[in-house]
């Protein structure tokens, strides 16, 4: 066989072919006189203990131990997320924590839990853990019928109640997270009498909040009554209105608030019925907004050759 | 043509396998005889491999003495798993576990030279011989070792263990922890590569 024919063969190196001769070239150096004792003596010298047997070298029991880790961690993580929600470590830091009846009716996707129709957002999921509601009406779209006003109204009302429970625990708990400050820094703890001033006080003011809200609530929902009586579908945005202006609001905008709120159709019927000196108020007050809600011009680098 | 460069000429050195399980229970009683009995059965073998895996006398010699100071540890581990006179004495074979660490300890050494020579370590071995070293080797005298030297780690344990010491596959295959396919492959590829190398040689001049 040429040296051409052989040179992408991976077969046997046969004798007296030219690449066993070149292989056969060279000798191999013997071993050195006094080996064996060297490394008799060696063994008979005190070593360190060699290393014990590596524990993953059986793969019979590798993969128990992955598993086992894993499932410890895995428990670790779950005690670990138990005790924060236990705590009210998770309420704290404001992260929710879903009750395990409206989790399975978000999945089984019961009508109870089912609130993505609704305009109202947060009342659908009280409304499904209120017992009391007798019948509630389900609510379809836009809010066009007097029943599902009534009903966005009673959602209404149940979160104001569920909010007003919140905001009382929430002043219990500061309460008390101030007397054991005190109490651990070693300062006079408040007397009952003293307590009973304070809870007072916070009543009245909240019972002075809750009555300015009382009245403009009433308004506000004598206005939505009269739009859904004449037909007016009442949209998620109708709901949810401040009762109050906002602070960077201008004051007397109400009118043109109410004009942006209207149809196209019933805007332009709306303009044509006020007098001329209203129609004009009302286009200064917009020109005024506007002018607010654009940029100011960049002041110039360097003045102009002119000045 | 001597002895080490004749493959033919390289009679097995096996002890049997129930002899091998008696020279191991010797060694776990700490006998240094059979430590020098084992050195006078295998020491001679495990050099020429490690000698054609490395090519450095020194070196050859450092890896048959480490090779044999763990047998010497670890007999007593291995006696207590081959009673006498059981099944496991039977197939003990303290040879194909001295060719294997011998193997194993020269590759290590290979690649570890490799690493603090070169810096780094490419992500894929040349299959190729190199030019320089094949010259350097050549011009030592030695056309076989520039041959065998210039293949990878693995080709060249198979050809040393296959060709050299007339090691069936089988106990090849088990010195490298392979399977028989695999290593049939890896056997076939190195000799190709030294055929491919020694046909650039003769071609070049």
């Amino acid at each position: 066989m040429s040296i051409e024919t052989q040179a992408h063969d991976g077969g046997p190196i046969l004798p007296g072919t030219p690449l066993a001769r070149a292989l056969g070239e060279g000798a191999v150096p013997p071993l050195s006189p006094g080996f064996a004792d060297r490394v008799i003596a060696a063994a008979e010298a005190p070593r360190p203990a060699p290393l014990p047997v590596s524990r993953r070298r059986s793969g019979r029991w590798s993969g128990w131990r992955t598993g086992q880790r894993l499932a410890v961690g895995a428990a670790g993580v779950v005690a670990l997320a138990s005790a924060a929600a236990a705590t009210g470590l998770l309420q704290q830091l404001a992260i929710p924590v879903p009750s395990a009846r409206i989790v399975w009716a978000s999945i089984a996707g019961t009508a109870k839990a089912a609130p993505a129709a609704a305009p109202v957002p947060a009342a659908p999921p009280l409304v499904a853990e209120e017992p009391a509601a007798p019948e509630p009406v389900g609510i379809a779209g836009p809010i066009d019928t007097p029943e599902e006003l009534g009903e966005a109204f009673r959602r209404v009302d149940a979160v104001r109640e569920k909010r007003r429970e919140m905001r009382r625990a929430l002043v219990d708990q500061r309460i008390a997270d101030e007397i054991a400050r005190r109490r651990a820094a070693g300062r006079p703890e408040p007397t009952p009498e003293q307590l009973a001033q304070v809870r007072a006080r916070i009543e009245e003011a909240q019972a002075r909040r809750d009555e300015a809200v009382a009245a403009k609530v009433q308004e506000r929902r004598a206005e939505l009554e009269k739009r859904v009586a004449a037909g007016e579908p009442l949209t998620r945005r109708d709901m949810l209105r401040p009762l109050t202006p906002r602070p960077d609001q201008p004051p007397g905008s109400e009118a043109l608030e109410n004009l942006r709120r209207m149809a196209p159709r019933e805007r332009r019927e709306a303009l044509r019925a006020m007098s001329p000196e209203e129609r004009a108020r009302i286009a200064e007050e917009y020109r005024a907004r506007r002018a607010m809600a654009q940029p100011a011009p960049a002041p110039s680098a360097s003045p102009s050759p002119a000045e | 043509m001597n002895a080490a460069a004749t493959p033919l000429s390289h009679a097995p050195e096996h002890a049997a396998g129930g002899g091998d399980a008696l020279l191991v229970q010797r060694l776990a009683a700490r006998d240094a005889e059979a430590l020098r009995e084992l050195i006078a059965l295998h020491a001679a073998r495990l050099h020429r491999i490690a000698w054609r895996m490395t090519g450095d006398a020194q070196e050859a010699e450092d890896i048959v003495q480490e090779a044999l100071l763990r047998l010497w540890d670890q007999a007593p581990r291995i006696a207590e798993r081959h009673p006498p006179a059981s099944q496991a004495a039977e197939g003990l074979r303290i040879a194909g576990w001295l060719q294997r660490v011998v193997t194993n300890l020269a590759i290590d050494r290979l690649r570890r030279t490799r690493r603090l020579s070169h810096g780094e370590v490419p992500d894929r071995e040349d299959d190729a011989p190199r030019a320089d070293a094949l010259a350097e080797a050549y011009e030592a005298g030695s056309l076989a070792r520039a041959l065998v030297g210039a293949l990878p780690d693995r080709q060249r344990a198979a050809i040393v263990l296959t060709y050299f010491e007339e090691l069936p596959n089988a106990e090849a295959a088990a010195a490298l922890d392979m399977n028989i396919k695999a290593f049939e492959s890896l056997l076939h590829r190195a000799r190709a590569a030294l055929r491919q190398a020694f046909a650039a040689r003769e071609g070049g001049e």
